[in-house]
């Protein structure tokens, strides 16, 4: 019983933080169309800078307590890279989405050598600082109490998020834009703006999802790749352009990878494309739709 | 106007002439240019940190040489190209053959791409020294014996090593045992090598569970999970990619650590990720040909991992003694094979027949080349501890083991050799 | 694009590449084969892409089917013609594809790119997976063939590929191209381009559009399998990282490169495409990023491709002229 808890757990860290990146794609999608392949290097970038942050920070001699914070903070700090990216991509907008798609496989490209230059070949980690939080036991079952706290921080932008856009006017502005542009242009927004907000926002989910998820594991030249697929599959299980569609589909991918990895291994990766391909031939909007809600 | 038929006849067959006349020059032209070495490693994607470790040795070496005589009086130059997936690698290959000319090529890490490469190597007839790529199709020998290939120690060495030592510490002291190994032929092999010793020695065990996590997969937590549940009193892993630490962390964080014994042949490759933090002590670690901090190594062994540390604020592994192993014996040959000539530079053929049977001291220890071109070196492999000056866990005590006693002779079948060897346990 | 200039491209080039073996140094002879295997699974990429509309970013499992192929047809089969090998690759290839189209072709734009993806990746973790079959990571060895029936026992390989293998590649590409030239200019070729530019207007026109793109993937699908089997009989392997998703999108780069609304477009794509990863490869270990800075240079402001530059350039030229 305790061993199937901890899979679980072990499959919700894993969905808090594949969330955290398809709300970025969705947000992205929702308002610019824009299916933006370079996800995964936002999120390895957020790994290697937090790590960066957190071992410059640890040098000045802040507490380990405040690596959660910190991490979150390095996530933010990155948002500076928003705005240039999204004027690069700006010139393909009106074009067709093949064109988006290849500008972000280029961005893809681009920033694999990036993060090579600046941080070398070798995978990068911090140490354990992060178990400084403890572990949460209950018989055989633990969980770090950073893991919690990861999770926690997902339900809690999840929440946000939500809020952001159903209640707040900017929200609204956004949903207006997603739903039709010209519309909301004609009527003064300033489309250009919100476009480039929302672009770094997207990013910064990214780059958070990375820093939050760097402790428990690595930074490496490869993972901007590896994530893509994933962050696909939740994205497209659970209905592009819709957070409540990331959000489930963000546990669906991490619990079915926990337990198919226990139960069915041969499975394991497999699992997920026959079901991102299921879900594409028979409810291809995916389970929660076009909705930007 | 249109070029001529026959000028570009000609022409052409001028370019070929030269071509041709390049490889074939004599001696005398030839002892006065630089000697051309091929490095083929990777420097991007997941076996990128061993390959630098690599290249910085065969640089190291180079400059070593350079500053002296060179080989065999000639300066060395390195031309260095990546490895990556085998197609792409038997075109850097060519190129460094056909367009660079180098006189021999150096390098590789992937089984995968060493298995690829062998025949384009025999079919080039060009000299190449496999640092860490067999040519092996799982545990079976695919090419018995190349001419111009030489290839590295068979990558079931280090499982076996492991097994004998894991047999003479904990004889009697775990019942059931788990695997955690990457989802490919070496880790498959490694493991399927282990229960195989266990068995010949009559080892009574059940193997709980076997995980298999994608090749370099960050995210372990699922695989932890699974084998908390299964409650092994032994833990074999072969997993040595960046994946190594990130399993250890979360190991550590899961309790999985505590009170477990642990068998990791090839944790060498990122032992300076291996933080003291998270690695427990008395794990059985192995380093493969390399150990850092052996305090038997050679004066030059020693000089070498200084360097290292001071250049690039780090620690080799033991794919800076593979490389070095290499180039080492490469130059070895070549002046051996000259002064059988009298002094003249040897032809490919001559550095071949040398380097077959040469034995020198590599970085790691004694190291010679067998007659079916397959290499022969020394394996550190110990108990971990966490007394030490680094952040990371180095060996308390350790063994070291000459390859002979651990992989299989020239031509022998892996399985049928395990049964019937004599082992020193 | 009028017949006769398109004749005049077609042989000058043939010309030149003939010709190419006797001035080229033989390391790039060599590089020249995994460029016929390429333009050939280009043409046939660019029946979707260029005339049909679809951007399909899983292509490379195509590429992957004809390698594993050849693989299992002369390695463990036995089979020694290549003519063999391709026919039986090509058919083998279209027959898998069937099944995909039909449930791809129901989508377009960013769900066909998405579901391409995810078969491509499906089929890359198969080869990973199921490795007594496959080979995993280490691939499966693709032995030498006869071509034309001829085994060239006197070539050893590197010569073998540099001259006999060179021609036959060559004379495979023209074949191609004259097939790709006849589908795209008959009525079946009409109909494509008339889906990709409103599928909604064809629908009404009375077009089966879903039996037409289906078709379209499918022969797709048979040129690439053709291109897959030219580039393991090269490298002797079929290896799994030939499907990875990224070098679906190294095909997609060779097309948009080359100028996907020209015929042409995708040879010169795949030609100037692997030139420039050679010479890039060796200038710096950082050629990723210089490929990534090019291909969006393209996307931004060359859309069109060298071709369309050609073409561009030769436009006002003319008009200069006049």
């Amino acid at each position: 019983m305790s061993a199937f808890a901890n899979i679980l757990a072990g499959g919700v860290f894993h969905a808090a933080v594949l969330f955290l990146v398809a709300a970025g794609l969705q947000l992205v999608f929702g308002v610019q169309k824009i299916v933006n392949l370079a996800c995964g290097s936002f999120y390895a970038l957020g790994a290697y800078f937090g790590i960066t942050f957190i071992n410059y920070t640890t040098q000045f001699g802040i507490s380990p307590w405040l690596i959660f914070p910190g991490l979150i903070i390095s996530g933010i700090m990155l948002g500076f890279i928003g705005p240039p990216i999204e004027r690069i991509l700006r010139s393909v907008y009106g074009r067709d989405e093949s064109f988006q798609l290849l500008l972000t496989f280029a961005l893809v490209l681009i920033f694999q050598d990036v993060f090579k230059f600046i941080w070398g070949a070798n995978p990068r980690s911090l140490d354990s600082a992060y178990l400084v939080y403890g572990t949460l036991r209950a018989g055989d079952f633990s969980i770090p109490v950073y893991n919690l706290l990861v999770i926690l921080a997902a339900i809690a932008i999840a929440g946000g998020l939500g809020l952001f856009l159903q209640r707040t006017n900017y929200g609204r502005l956004l949903r207006a834009t997603a739903e039709n542009r010209a519309m909301a242009e004609a009527l003064g927004v300033d489309v250009r703006r919100i476009y480039s907000t929302v672009f770094t926002l997207g990013a910064v989910l990214g780059t958070i999802a990375g820093a939050l998820v760097v402790p428990t594991a690595a930074a490496s030249l490869d993972m901007a790749i590896e994530f893509v697929i994933e962050a696909f599959a939740v994205v497209v299980i659970g209905g592009l352009g819709s957070m409540r569609g990331a959000l489930v589909g963000a546990l669906i991918v991490g619990l079915i990878r926990a337990l198919s990895i226990v139960f069915f291994p041969e499975l394991e990766v497999l699992a997920i494309y026959l079901i991102v391909i299921g879900v594409l031939i028979f409810r291809p909007v995916g389970l929660f739709g076009r909705s930007f809600a | 106007m249109a070029i001529s038929r026959r000028k570009v006849l000609t022409s052409a067959a001028a370019l070929g002439a030269l071509s041709i006349s390049d490889r074939v020059c004599s001696p005398a032209i030839a002892q006065n240019k630089p000697l051309r070495i091929g490095v083929l490693a990777p420097r991007a994607g997941i076996a990128a940190a061993p390959g630098l470790n690599g290249i910085r040795a065969t640089q190291w070496a180079v400059e070593g040489f350079n500053a002296k005589d060179g080989i065999g009086g000639r300066k060395v130059e390195l031309v260095i190209e990546d490895e990556s997936t085998p197609k792409d690698t038997i075109e850097r290959f060519s190129k460094l053959v056909q367009q660079e000319k180098v006189d021999c090529v150096q390098g590789i890490i992937s089984t995968g791409v060493g298995l690829a490469l062998g025949p384009a190597v025999e079919e080039a007839r060009a000299l190449t020294i496999y640092w860490d790529g067999t040519t092996q199709d799982g545990v079976d020998e695919k090419i018995p014996n190349p001419r111009y290939l030489f290839r590295s120690t068979d990558n079931e060495c280090e499982a076996v090593m492991s097994s004998l030592l894991a047999i003479k510490n904990w004889k009697g002291k775990f019942a059931t045992v788990a695997g955690i190994n990457p989802d490919y032929s070496y880790g498959r092999n490694n493991m399927a090598a282990f229960v195989a010793m266990l068995k010949r020695f009559n080892i009574e065990h059940q193997v709980v569970t076997e995980q298999w996590p994608k090749v370099g997969t960050m995210d372990l937590t699922s695989h932890v999970a699974a084998l908390k549940a299964a409650k092994p009193d032994l833990i074999f892993s072969s997993l040595l990619f960046a994946d190594l630490p990130v399993f250890m962390k979360q190991a550590h964080a899961a309790g999985l650590t505590e009170g477990t014994k642990l068998v990791f042949p090839a944790a060498g490759w990122q032992h300076t990720l291996m933080k003291k933090e998270f690695t427990p002590e008395g794990m059985l670690f192995g380093h493969n040909t390399l150990y850092f901090a052996n305090p038997n190594a050679s004066p030059l062994a020693k000089e070498f991992v200084a360097w290292y540390e001071k250049t690039h604020q780090d620690y080799p592994e033991w794919e800076a003694d593979r490389a070095y192993f290499a180039i080492a014996s490469y130059k070895e040959a070549v002046e051996k094979a000259m002064k059988a000539k009298g002094g003249s530079w040897p032809s490919q053929d001559d550095v071949i027949d040398s380097l077959v049977g040469l034995s020198i001291d590599s970085l790691g220890g004694k190291s010679s080349w067998r007659k079916d071109h397959i290499a022969d070196q020394t394996f550190v492999q110990g108990l971990t501890t966490h007394k030490n000056n680094y952040d990371f866990v180095t060996l308390g005590s350790f063994e070291t083991m000459y390859s002979t006693e651990l992989q299989k002779p020239p031509g022998a079948n892996f399985w049928e050799w395990i049964k019937s060897a004599q082992f020193k346990v | 694009m009028t017949i006769n200039s398109a004749t005049l491209t077609a042989l000058i080039g043939t010309a030149a590449l003939a010709l190419l073996p006797l001035v080229l140094p033989p390391y790039y002879v060599g590089l020249m084969i995994p460029f016929f295997g390429y333009a050939i699974a280009l043409l046939g990429f660019n029946l979707l892409f260029g005339y049909t509309g679809l951007l399909s970013f899983g292509h490379a499992m195509f590429l992957g089917l004809g390698a594993y192929g050849a693989a299992v047809m002369s390695g463990v089969f036995g089979v020694k013609s290549f003519e063999l090998v391709l026919l039986a690759v090509m058919l083998g290839s279209a027959v898998i594809a069937l099944p995909i189209a039909f449930l791809c072709a129901r989508y377009v734009g960013i769900f066909f790119g998405m579901l391409t993806l995810a078969f491509g990746m499906l089929f890359y973790s198969f080869l990973f997976k199921f490795y007594h079959l496959t080979g995993g990571d280490s691939g499966m060895r693709v032995p030498r063939m006869n071509i034309l029936g001829l085994t060239f026992e006197r070539y050893n390989k590197i010569e073998f590929l540099a001259g006999p293998f060179y021609y036959y590649c060559l004379g495979l590409l023209v074949i191609a191209g004259l097939v790709m030239w006849r589908i795209v200019h008959s009525p079946f070729g009409l109909h494509l381009k008339t889906i990709r530019d409103n599928a909604r207007k064809a629908e009404y026109l009375g077009v089966h559009v879903h039996r037409f793109r289906l078709a379209a993937f499918v022969i797709s699908a048979a040129f690439g399998a053709v291109g897959g089997a030219i580039l393991a009989f090269r490298v002797g392997l079929a290896d799994p990282e030939l499907v990875y998703w990224t070098q679906s999108g190294q095909l997609v780069f060779m097309g948009v490169l080359g100028g996907f609304s020209n015929f042409f477009g995708p040879i010169i794509g795949a030609l100037t495409y692997t030139l420039l990863q050679d010479q890039l490869q060796s200038l710096t270990e950082y050629w990723r990023s210089m490929l990534g800075v090019i291909l969006a240079l393209i996307v931004i402001g060359f859309p069109e491709g060298i071709a369309g530059l050609a073409v561009d350039l030769r436009r006002r030229l003319a008009r200069r002229s006049q």
